[in-house]
């Protein structure tokens, strides 16, 4: 790809249009997702502690797979993911700061 | 005067990306919103999990697997409606948005159905059963009308949004070259869907 953005003043900025077969392909992976996270859970009781962290695993990939193709951020600029990540950050810094907290009580 | 100064945006105030960094940063304050919840939820359920799971056993899990799909399906028209507009289909992106609406409607429906079954057994905060629970299990549904009604209170706002915007494409104001607020809205919808996919297993999936 070329550098010289700013001669391409109309054309630089085309969006990307996802295909209604890309879109439908990520709805059957969160169906999947979905059944499997439920299938864990109503009939592998017996698996304990073992099915929240599965449960939340599931719900992350879920998640990830949400903003990754229905909220477009594969194809978006690099900022946007950045900020994701920032937002993360600061998330587990709460989290970390609480746990700390309640732990040292 | 001779030489006027043209602003490179001047004569409208469309600015495709400008409108989605604000959007996006509106979206990121909403989940540092319901983060803090979960953080909440997750103090309260470490603290009390033997509550936390006789409490969920009063949640119905196939009305929730429902709702999910429901949410889902819906996040997907929403996105392929966006696809719609962009290849200049106006009226398939209509009908993608119209289903869209039509799943937000569901899912409120049986999100009334769940909450007043759990109303007349008395669980609501404040009532005579509820009173008789435990400290632990009274947490439990502190947080879970508070949580799903704050999530529900967000269907119904992108409900509202996605309606605006059906308007806007029926005006041919929202059309194949300008279509960023119909793609904020998408946005917004799928972060509903997001939380979504968080709240159900917290709230239902626990065993």
């Amino acid at each position: 790809m070329s550098n010289n953005k700013l001669t391409t003043d109309h054309h630089d900025d085309a969006p990307h249009i996802t295909s209604y077969v890309e879109h439908f392909g990520t709805w059957i992976s969160l169906i999947l997702l979905t059944f499997m996270t439920v299938f864990i859970s109503v009939f592998g009781a017996d698996l304990n502690t073992l099915t929240v962290a599965t449960a939340l695993f599931i719900a992350s990939v879920k998640a990830l797979v949400v903003a990754y193709y229905f909220m477009h951020l594969k194809y978006d600029p690099k900022l946007y993911k950045i900020m994701m990540l920032v937002v993360m950050a600061l998330f587990m810094v709460f989290l970390i700061m609480l746990t700390i907290d309640y732990l040292t009580r | 005067m001779e030489h006027s100064f043209v602003l490179p945006n001047s004569g409208h105030t469309y600015d495709a990306k400008a409108s989605k960094l604000g959007m996006w940063l509106f979206l990121y304050t909403e989940l540092l919103l319901f983060g803090g919840l979960f953080i909440v939820y997750m103090v309260y359920r470490s603290l009390n999990p033997d509550a936390f799971l006789m409490a969920s056993l009063n949640l119905n899990v196939w009305m929730g697997t429902v709702n999910t799909v429901v949410l889902l399906t819906s996040s997907m028209t929403v996105a392929m409606s966006i696809t719609a507009i962009q290849l200049g289909n106006s009226k398939l992106s209509l009908k993608l948005l119209l289903i869209t609406v039509f799943a937000a409607v569901v899912f409120l429906v049986i999100k009334y159905f769940e909450w007043g079954a759990k109303i007349e057994h008395g669980l609501w905060p404040g009532m005579e059963h509820f009173g008789s629970l435990s400290h632990g299990e009274q947490l439990y549904f502190y947080l879970y009308f508070f949580m799903t009604g704050l999530h529900g209170l967000h269907v119904i706002v992108g409900m509202i949004f996605i309606v605006v915007v059906m308007n806007k494409i029926k005006k041919g104001s929202i059309n194949k070259d300008k279509n960023q607020l119909l793609e904020n809205s998408g946005l917004y919808w799928h972060l509903v869907d997001l939380i979504w996919i968080y709240l159900f297993p917290l709230f239902y999936l626990i065993h």
